[in-house]
């Protein structure tokens, strides 16, 4: 695959130098079917100075020990939390690391079918030939099995729970009927590497809730938003200056105004400021990730409008497009909050908050 | 002969291990060990043969300072095994550390705690070289799964590393050159025999080099000032104790796991970790299948294996245990991953883990350990206050004699001495009596109880305090549980603990969610503030700080109650009468910004989205406050008149402004107006509502309401005339029927329009 004009190449192709080194310095034993050992793969994710590797996932290293080494075992791994806690970037990693490909990933979603996820027929060759392995198009599930490789399940629980179900059996018995075709090939074994990562937000909690049968069959690991507030604000501010310089915008991010900001998104995230104090949680979706969007904003309202970095006005006016979005409750909450700063620059600008 | 120096991390099983190992080998002249030099004369008394845990307790009491601290020991501590294996060998046994009591250790309450976590920097960059969570899980990763050979070597470069350039605090060099000091004294006694030195890691480097050179003569143990009260003695501990010292104080966690780790090696120790945990979760109802054990198994094995381990250690296990038995997503990030207290919030499957690595085992002392002086204290008490013995006993709290006594019981009560019992008294709730009735029964249960509770101090009052601390630093309470302690500490007259207790209140108010039960809290603080001469509490700056922070956050969540229309909730009432009497009383003295409260109360009022009550009340408070009320009255009563709101409006009013009520011409008039315009069906609506709301006025002020509204209604007419009826119910009833069928009739027809 060419990198070039690709928006955003996948991580094996992004990282592809540093997991050829790893590979290259690699003596560590491999789990039948991996490209990597555990633990080349664990200083893919976190990070190895000596070799150049760099950090790409923050957050306790045991959660990576965890991770991998439930992918070596026959569960699969099931990574849960917040929206915009970067599971989904910690799958691609994983899947990138352990089979060498972050590609075979089937995009859950309420429309997602059976089909999407197994096989379905090119029907010109169905109707031609009959029952073919020809005229059989392989899915994600059906490659990932046949191939060895780890299958990538994304926003597990929007899919009706049917759907959800027919990873039963390739994840217990290992194994994926094909009915249709006679033989040897009616019957698919999954071969040594193959796993199933799959994520699910918390929000999404109840919309459609995975089976037992199927929660037993995975291993449950959370992801928690960053717990450390410089980590979290140096991560914001270099997303965020990088954003910035591919918009054309000239001047970095200040940094008061980003302090402001990671701060705002903490405690509207945890219903408590620093000090202690309880305020209202809010229920749309703070996370790192949006708070890097809103520096991007921020940066673009303050640059393209002003010629200069954005200021904490700026963030009043952006904060209620992305933080409350369309709610109302969130709209009040968010200028309860602002009203109760008592001073400093977002209370100085509450009364920029629309609506 | 040179000393060896052995720096250990207190509560090791690895370092306990080498201890004794080296002990034995080397066969010393003397063993100096890390400990309070004041109970050198004593250890024969720490050897008798206790069940451990056991604990040393020293207490210390002056003018202006008091201080307990504990040197806790139990089968795996280095310093443990360095006395039974010096014994064994025949060495000299020392103490060698300044006096539990000595102001170099005024910070300590566990003298056993790392010493190095408070120069955590060093620590910090190896956790992220070795790519683990915290210091517990490196220590484990270097130290205690790893196989012994070269661990002497191994923990003198960790240490030399950890301590490096850091500069010790002057706490720290103080006892350095203490320790330093007898280290010269023992080499130069012990000849050409060995010596060995068994001190926590952090200060081995600079013992190493202070034993060089200086005075070799034996060091003096230093003297209490005079006046002060100095007391060690031996106590038994337990291992939940262990592990609930939190912050700076915290030595090494779970110590289940290590005993089991100490008797009988890592894997053996991981099996049973999983046992426990497995055991109690079953005992809970909680399913863990025999595929999740495997599961767990397995990771387990799988974790130790990518992190290096020859066997599974105590972060690979519970990482296993974790993975298989969690089927959903975590409130709280894992507690062995972070660190520190476990969090509310916690996944029950995660808190019984914890439980498990906690233990529950209690040390005992031997029958022949010297008697915890509370024992004594609290007999000597008793007999001179003439408490000894059964029967019922009421004090008078205004006398001094009676005050002490109360005192004295409080503490015992709180200790959970058997036959203390108080049957009536003040209460956090309700108005301060200045009395109390007491029932004591003198029984055989007491000594043991005391003897357990001398683990806490040496008086009745220390060891109370000591208590009472241990439970505001326990589990996160909610403020029900915080304002009790603070009303006992009160009783018991523990001024200093107030203040802890105070600051734990404070965060747990400003965090506060419930406006009831932040309403009670709110009323404890005020009645002892206000009422200081009954409590003795000082009255200090920190309860002012609270009851404004209390003020200020119920007014903050008074605000947030949205709703609209549900029935009166009389405690959240009761908070927003709270809130005016400290306005009322504390608001100069406090400096409470009453022009902010009034702002929120007629916000509150005229918000028509919050519950009717609520907007009565904080019409009421701002009557109240302003001794006229911000909108015409009448119309606000007006507005909220129907059937279903009336009654609760007017509960929310008459509590925060019932003498404005009364005394407001016009007012009762309106209400009997209003009441008179309802429909018989829509009166039977309000009528329940509007009782409750009336019950806010006393008997006296009822009888008042009633007298007017006779001599408005029926002229000249006495009220016990009107009440009198010669007919049965059942008849009145009927005819009041009958009335109304015409009246409908009447009305149908259109004979009468109203």
């Amino acid at each position: 695959m060419t990198t070039d004009h690709v928006q955003r190449p996948p991580a094996e192709v992004r990282h592809a130098d540093e997991l050829a080194r790893l590979r290259a310095t690699d003596d560590g034993d491999r789990p039948p079917g991996w490209a990597l050992s555990l633990r080349a793969a664990r200083r893919f994710v976190i990070g190895d100075e000596k070799l150049g590797v760099t950090r790409k996932f923050v957050g306790d290293p045991s959660l990576i020990d965890r991770a991998l080494v439930t992918l070596a075992t026959s569960r699969g791994l099931m990574l849960v939390g917040e929206p915009g806690t970067a599971k989904s970037l910690l799958s691609e990693l994983l899947a990138a690391a352990v089979s060498g490909t972050s590609t075979l990933t089937i995009q859950g979603g309420a429309a997602t079918t059976e089909d999407q996820i197994r096989y379905s027929w090119n029907y010109a060759l169905l109707v031609a030939e009959g029952p073919s392995p020809r005229s059989l198009v392989a899915a994600p599930l059906l490659r990932g099995m046949a191939e060895g490789r780890v299958v990538r399940f994304e926003e597990i629980t929007r899919c009706p729970l049917e759907v959800q179900d027919c990873l039963l059996s390739p994840l217990s018995d290992r194994v994926l009927a094909i009915p249709e075709l006679t033989g040897p090939d009616a019957m698919v074994f999954a071969r040594e590497g193959f796993s199933v990562i799959a994520t699910a937000n918390t929000r999404d909690r109840g919309v459609n809730e995975m089976s037992a049968a199927l929660k037993r069959r995975f291993n449950f690991e959370t992801v928690f938003p960053i717990a450390d507030f410089d980590t979290e604000l140096s991560l914001v501010e270099a997303e965020a200056a990088a954003l910035l310089k591919r918009s054309g915008v000239g001047a970095p991010p200040r940094r008061d105004v980003l302090e402001v900001l990671v701060r705002a998104f903490r405690e509207l995230r945890q219903g408590q400021t620093a000090r202690g104090d309880a305020t209202d949680r809010l229920s749309g979706v703070m996370s790192t990730a949006e708070a890097v969007s809103v520096a991007h904003a921020v940066g673009l309202r303050g640059w393209f409008l002003r010629g200069e970095p954005g200021t904490a006005a700026d963030l009043v006016t952006c904060l209620a497009g992305t933080a409350a979005k369309d709610s109302p409750d969130d709209l009040a909450k968010l200028r309860r909050y602002l009203e109760r700063q008592g001073s400093g620059p977002l209370y100085e600008a509450r009364h920029l908050l629309p609506g | 002969m040179t000393a060896t120096f052995i720096g250990v991390r207190h509560h090791s099983p690895a370092c306990a291990r080498l201890v004794a190992d080296t002990i034995i080998a080397l066969r010393p002249a003397y063993v100096l060990v890390e400990g309070p030099a004041d109970m050198n004369p004593r250890i024969g008394e720490l050897l008798l043969g206790h069940d451990l845990p056991i604990a040393v307790y020293t207490g210390y009491r002056d003018a202006e300072r008091r201080h307990g601290s504990w040197a806790p020991l139990c089968d795996y501590s280095p310093e443990w095994t360095a006395l039974t294996a010096g014994r064994d060998a025949g060495a000299q046994l020392r103490f060698i550390d300044l006096p539990a009591w000595h102001p170099a250790l005024a910070e300590v309450r566990n003298r056993y705690a790392d010493a190095e976590a408070r120069y955590a920097e060093v620590t910090e960059r190896l956790c992220a070289a070795f790519a683990v969570d915290n210091a517990d899980a490196l220590w484990d990763h270097l130290f205690e799964i790893e196989p012994a050979d070269g661990l002497a070597e191994r923990l003198a470069a960790y240490f030399d590393l950890v301590r490096g350039d850091a500069r010790p605090a002057a706490d720290d060099v103080a006892r350095e050159a203490y320790m330093a000091h007898w280290i010269r004294a023992a080499v130069a006694d012990a000849g050409d025999r060995p010596v060995v030195v068994v001190t926590g890691g952090f200060h081995r480097p600079a013992l190493v080099r202070l034993a060089e050179e200086g005075d070799r003569s034996w060091p003096e143990l230093p003297e209490p000032p005079g006046g002060a009260v100095v007391g060690s003695y031996l106590v038994p501990y337990s291992f939940r104790r262990l592990d609930a010292f939190d912050g700076y104080q915290s030595g090494m966690p779970s110590p289940a796991y290590y005993q089991h780790l100490w008797e009988s090696g890592p894997r053996e120790a991981a099996r049973r970790l999983t046992e426990a945990v497995t055991t109690r979760l079953r005992a809970r109802r909680q399913q863990v299948s025999t595929a999740d054990l495997i599961a767990a198994g397995a990771t387990a094995e799988g974790l130790a294996a990518v992190r290096g381990h020859v066997c599974p250690a105590r972060a690979d296990v519970l990482d296993g245990l974790a993975s298989a038995l969690v089927s959903e997503a975590l409130e709280t990030p894992l507690p062995w991953a972070t660190g520190g207290r476990i969090r509310p919030g916690g996944h029950p499957v995660i808190v019984e883990m914890v439980a498990a690595l906690s233990g529950d085992r209690v040390g005992r002392l031997h029958p022949s350990t010297p008697l915890p002086p509370l024992v004594h204290a609290v007999a000597d008490r008793l007999r001179a206050m003439g408490l000894d013995g059964s029967g019922e006993i009421r004090l008078d709290l205004r006398k001094d004699a009676d005050l002490e006594r109360s005192r004295l019981l409080h503490r015992l009560r709180v200790l959970a001495i058997p036959g203390v019992v108080r049957d009536s008294g003040p209460h956090p709730a309700g108005d301060p009596v200045p009395a109390e009735q007491w029932t004591l029964t003198d029984s055989d249960d007491r000594m043991p109880a005391l003897i357990e509770a001398g683990g806490y101090g040496v008086d009745p009052g220390e060891a109370a305090a000591a208590l009472l601390a241990e439970r505001v630093s326990g589990p996160p309470a909610d403020l029900d549980v915080l304002a009790g302690l603070l009303f006992d500490a009160a009783l018991c007259g523990v001024g200093e603990l107030t203040g802890r207790v105070l600051d734990d209140l404070a965060r747990a108010v400003r965090a506060a969610a419930d406006l009831g039960s932040l309403g009670r809290t709110l009323n404890v603080v005020l009645a002892m503030w206000r009422h200081d001469g009954l409590f003795h509490t000082g009255g200090g700056p920190a309860f002012g700080t609270l009851i404004a922070a209390a003020v200020d956050r119920a007014l903050w969540l008074a605000e947030g109650v949205r709703g609209g229309p549900a029935p009166a909730d009389p405690r959240r009432i009761e908070a927003m009468a709270a809130v005016r009497d400290a306005l009322t009383h504390a608001a100069t003295p406090l400096g409470l910004d009453v022009a902010a409260a009034l702002g929120v109360a007629d916000r509150v009022a005229a918000f028509s989205d919050a519950p009717p009550d609520l907007r009565g009340a904080a019409f009421g408070l701002g009557w109240s406050l302003r001794g006229t009320a911000a909108a015409d009255p009448g119309r606000a009563v007006r507005g909220t008149f129907t059937p279903a709101l009336a009654g609760d409006w007017l509960a929310g009013l008459f509590a925060l402004a019932r003498e404005e009520v009364l005394h407001t011409p016009g007012m009762l008039e309106l209400l009997d107006e209003l009441v008179e315009a309802m429909t018989d069906d829509d009166f039977l609506i309000a009528l329940p509502a509007l009782r409750q709301a009336f019950a806010y006025f006393p008997p006296r002020e009822r009888h008042l309401i009633a007298a007017r509204l006779v001599a408005l209604r029926a002229g000249g007419a006495s009220g016990p005339d009107l009440m009198r009826l010669d007919a049965t119910p059942e008849l009145v009833a009927a005819g009041m029927t009958l009335d109304e069928r015409v009246d409908t009739v009447l009305r149908r027809e259109g004979l009468i329009t109203s």
